[in-house]
């Protein structure tokens, strides 16, 4: 099994999946700082759902780790931009987000394991 | 046995939990697995997941203090190529006499044992003079962010079944007395293989 492509795809669809929730549910109104912290709970509460979805398949700790980096950092973003970005924007951000996060970690994986 | 009671209800899935590190980890496992030898101590056997992962030809007493894990633990020990025999126990307090074995194995245990040094000092206490201490564990990262992470995620893995995630198991190794021959990183610096020697 390659696990480099499925961890690559697991950071986009996480990335994907928590910015369209959060772009979905934030209303534009929102004070920006409010927006950003309810985003990143939102984000955190998907990271546990995402968790148990994925981690039996893929293991726990390949997945918990950039997932929750990754719900953190979509969710308090895609919170700050939910006012003034079109939805459709913010959930490619979030998948770009999430891929380089995924990257950046198998890349962090690499060189510990050196 | 007291404690027992949160890994009973999990044992009817956690092979289903274990599924996705049992694919991940299987290769790094076998290579630390091959320097079993004779007469094995593999305390936090589970389910016996990792019975797979074993040489042939040991003799090997697994512990747990779960019944229903070691239930289920039952018919992978009947597929072992070798001898295998599970025993009810807290890692805490060994019920064997001292010196008994060669080697000793734990895999993601450490994590969970309440008061982990005086778990590792029991387990010396066990090990023959030259024995082997081999540890497949995860500990908390020296990465800020990953290590925030595992804070995080710690006080909900704690709540729900006692697993800690932010353990420095290497020092708690040395805090018990063994020499850390080496450590391995598996995935990133935070699952690890470690070899203790007394």
């Amino acid at each position: 099994m390659n696990f480099k492509n499925i961890d690559w795809l697991i950071g986009t669809f996480s990335g994907i999946i928590i910015a369209f929730t959060v772009s979905q549910t934030i209303p534009a109104h929102w004070n920006m700082f409010l927006a950003m912290a309810v985003g990143g709970g939102i984000g955190m509460v998907l990271q546990f759902i995402l968790l148990i979805l994925l981690a039996p398949f893929f293991g726990a700790f390949e997945v918990m780790i950039p997932v929750s980096i990754i719900a953190m950092v979509v969710g308090m973003l895609s919170g700050m931009a939910a006012g003034s970005v079109p939805g459709e924007c913010i959930t490619a951000t979030g998948g770009i987000l999430g891929l380089t996060v995924a990257i950046l970690i198998y890349f962090s994986n690499k060189k510990l394991l050196s | 046995m007291a404690g027992h009671k949160k890994y009973d209800r999990v044992a009817k899935v956690f092979d289903c939990f274990r599924k996705g590190d049992m694919r991940r980890w299987g290769p790094a496992q076998r290579k630390l697995f091959r320097q079993m030898q004779g007469n094995v101590l593999h305390i936090g056997v589970g389910t016996g997941m990792e019975i797979i992962n074993f040489p042939p030809g040991l003799n090997i007493t697994g512990i747990d203090l779960s019944p229903k894990m070691l239930e289920r633990a039952l018919w992978r020990g009947k597929q072992y190529q070798g001898k295998i025999r599970f025993c009810l126990m807290n890692s805490e307090s060994l019920a064997f006499p001292d010196n008994t074995f060669d080697t000793i194995v734990t895999v993601c245990v450490f994590c969970t044992v309440a008061h982990p040094v005086q778990g590792l000092k029991e387990c010396g206490r066990v090990l023959k003079p030259g024995g082997k201490l081999l540890m497949f564990e995860h500990v908390m990262s020296k990465n800020l962010v990953y290590g925030l992470s595992l804070k995080f995620m710690s006080l909900f893995t704690g709540a729900i079944e006692g697993t800690r995630l932010d353990r420095d198991t290497v020092e708690n190794v040395r805090k018990a007395g063994f020499r850390v021959k080496s450590e391995q990183n598996v995935y990133l610096d935070i699952v690890k293989t470690i070899e203790g020697v007394q």
